[in-house]
């Protein structure tokens, strides 16, 4: 058995004698990324609306909840919504608007919550980063308001609170608002799913089995949907 | 039940042996045929409505093969940053060395039990087998991971593993090792069995094992793409989390995920995106494991570099379009292919990773349609590939002492001292027809030959010989218009 640092060495030798010396040069390197092909679409060209639009169809594809809202009756449509569930117990990142907090439910705040009281809640509420029209994708940074990795995947039920000048178009419209990469990021596309038997679509295995999304209008417009 | 196939390249059997036995169970090919029609059917659909698809392959081919040209650099780029994010970053020189590494990792964790997310590369190493003996339990937590673990199976798909399997297979293994024995067949009764024989599992394990889709030399951070939320239980609940990555896997920047994760997605389960991507930096304080290690394995990968034919083989992203399309792992399924990567990507890289010492049946198990380039998301030339390593392997024969004795050989040979003699080629044609004749069907079709000839009408027909060859009647030809 040879220790770590003789195979990192060998492994790093096979890999320079086979390969171009440019490797070693950062700017000869950084010159090659930049004239790397990229011609693919970037931005999108459709308007607010119909980005909204397609955002909202693209999650009820998912089976995902939508209701679109108004920045001031946000706190109503979120209650309305915790009622509608018939769920008692939540969880919520430490960052969420006070207001946001329903009365007359059980709140466990994450403060670091231990898993197991997590585990027990049966929702939670959560803000997002970004969300990409074309694919329906929610993502999160896991900031103070989004939560923790935990907190978004234990609980059954996920509520999430997407403002409309958050939904971008495309994929890459997104990297264009990572000005720095982000060190944690969960990409949502519908609930957990798996077709492993027979291509059977299978929502919920293991991540929460329902989404809902509150779509706040906070770039005007009227809602699309009710 | 049918015997544990061997998927070890050093001990399975040659292509054409194992395929038979799978020609001959119809209840497999059944299910094979059947999902990939679905995966096939879903791509296609989605790549149509993609209006830059071809640009996004483009890039992403130029991306990964950028990579493998500036391989050395972009590790240690990515060593770097993900020690500086609290990793831990092993070098494994192969299968042996990361085993072990992983073991030491876990005695250290004094951990007897581990949760895994679906890697093909720990399957690769042979890691449950190793982890097994040595005392350490481990639990597969992707469903169709679960079935081959329980069934005691191996997996025949990169992307889809039991895919082989039908439900009231799935059933039957899950009522005999979980004790259920009024499950149903019913797939979501199937996954909720799952999801339960689980749960505890996740919580308690505090030791997870994963693979990696990509790494990211930029920030040292991991991205694992995946569907059920099982990656991301064991991402985020253990305390330990050991990543076992192949060194090809890493791209240069966070930002290039915007190609690969699109490209992935829609040539691997025909989706706009897969239900979760996860991407996490080294250590993130008060969330997730507090003890991340990377182990990057060469096990093979850098003499691959070496050819630069075949150094597009290391561009695969591990989508598995080429298998779903591809004519004859359509009939066969993986196990043919005796090695962890099946269908036409396996068949080039099984060789390769062996370093050519085994599966040299691999690269002749393919028509050469070329069906697997038209889909590889990456532009891998697999036909051009498949071309070069039959190079190889016949070289590797010839250079072997007992060629001599090879049947085809002395054929070849034969042939050559006939072919370049005109008087001999036309008497052993005249010698052929009256060989072959009593072969010859009414139909003038051979259907069945002795011997050696047997290895071609086993599988078709032959046509047999015309009654006037093209010199004669060339002959005849200019001697009536005289």
């Amino acid at each position: 058995m040879t220790a770590k640092i003789p195979s990192r060495r060998a492994i790093l030798d096979r890999i320079r004698i086979a390969t171009q010396p440019t490797a070693d040069n950062p700017v000869l390197l950084a010159g090659a990324y930049a004239i790397l092909p990229r011609t693919y679409i970037r931005t999108g060209h459709l308007s607010a609306e119909a980005r909204i639009a397609l955002m909202i169809e693209r999650l009820r594809e998912f089976d995902a909840e939508v209701v679109e809202t108004s920045p001031e009756s946000l706190p109503a449509a979120i209650a309305a919504q915790l009622v509608a569930s018939g769920k008692h117990t939540f969880v919520a990142p430490p960052g969420l608007p006070p207001e946001w907090l329903a009365p007359g439910l059980d709140w466990k705040i994450d403060k670091g919550l231990p898993t197991s009281e997590i585990e027990r809640a049966e929702g939670v509420v959560t803000a997002a980063f970004c969300a990409v029209a074309d694919s329906g994708t929610i993502i999160l940074h896991h900031s103070i308001a989004e939560g923790r990795r935990v907190l978004t995947l234990l609980p059954d039920w996920h509520l999430c609170i997407l403002r409309s000048s958050q939904i971008v178009e495309t994929l890459p419209e997104y990297f264009d608002r990572c000005p720095q990469p982000p060190a944690l990021v969960t990409t949502i596309s519908g609930p957990s799913a798996t077709a492993d038997i027979e291509m059977t679509r299978i929502k919920g295995v293991h991540g929460p089995r329902f989404l809902h999304v509150i779509l706040v209008r906070d770039q005007g417009g009227q809602p699309i949907v009710h | 039940m049918t015997p544990r196939p061997e998927l070890d390249p050093a001990l399975a059997p040659p292509f054409p042996v194992a395929a038979l036995n799978i020609l001959r169970n119809p209840q497999l090919r059944k299910n094979v045929a059947h999902a990939t029609d679905i995966i096939q059917a879903k791509r296609a659909r989605l790549v149509a409505e993609k209006k830059d698809w071809q640009q996004l392959r483009s890039a992403a081919s130029e991306i990964r093969a950028h990579v493998l040209e500036n391989l050395g650099a972009y590790l240690e780029k990515f060593e770097n940053r993900c020690i500086a994010a609290g990793g831990i970053v092993h070098w494994a020189a192969d299968a042996a060395e990361a085993r072990q590494i992983i073991l030491d990792i876990l005695r250290e964790e004094k951990a007897d039990e581990v949760i895994k997310i679906k890697t093909m590369t720990s399957a690769e190493i042979q890691l449950n087998p190793f982890l097994e003996a040595a005392g350490a339990r481990t639990y597969e937590t992707d469903l169709a991971e679960i079935i081959l673990q329980l069934g005691n199976d191996e997996p025949s798909h990169i992307v889809v593993p039991a895919l082989h399997v039908n439900r009231s297979q799935v059933r039957d293994i899950f009522a005999r090792t979980m004790g259920l024995p009024n499950l149903s067949d019913d797939p979501h009764a199937l996954a909720d069995a799952a999801r339960n024989y689980l749960r505890r599992k996740f919580l308690d394990i505090p030791t997870a094992i994963s693979g990696a889709n990509f790494l990211i030399a930029e920030t040292g951070a991991v991205a694992i793409v995946e569907s059920e939320g099982n990656g991301r239980m064991c991402l985020t609940l253990p305390r330990t989390l050991i990543t076992l990555a192949g060194i090809e896997k890493v791209v240069p920047r966070f930002r290039d995920l915007e190609v690969m994760l699109q490209v992935l997605a829609r040539s691997a389960t025909g989706e706009r995106m897969n239900p979760y991507n996860s991407l996490w930096t080294g250590v993130t304080a008060g969330d997730g494991p507090q003890r991340f290690h990377v182990i990057l394995l060469d096990n093979g990968r850098s003499s691959i570099l070496t050819r630069p034919v075949e150094r597009q083989t290391l561009k695969c992203i591990r989508c598995a379009a080429c298998m779903n399309a591809c004519p004859v792992y359509r009939q066969t399924g993986g196990h043919a292919y005796g090695s962890v990567y099946p269908g036409p990507i396996g068949a080039i890289l099984t060789p390769q990773l062996t370093q050519m010492h085994h599966a040299q049946s691999l690269p002749y198990a393919s028509s050469l349609c070329g069906a697997c380039y038209e889909v590889c998301p990456v532009k891998i030339n697999i036909p051009e590939v498949l071309i070069d390593l039959r190079a190889q392997v016949t070289d590797q024969e010839r250079r072997r002492l007992n060629r001599f004795l090879d049947p085809i050989y002395l054929g070849m040979k034969i042939a050559n001292f006939l072919f370049s003699r005109a008087w001999l080629f036309h008497a052993a044609q005249s010698f052929g027809r009256i060989g072959l004749a009593i072969f010859t069907g009414k139909d003038g079709w051979i259907h069945a030959l002795p011997g050696l000839g047997a290895k071609w009408t086993q599988t078709r027909d032959l046509r047999g010989l015309p009654s006037q060859t093209f010199h004669s009647w060339w002959d005849d030809r200019a001697r009536e218009a005289k």
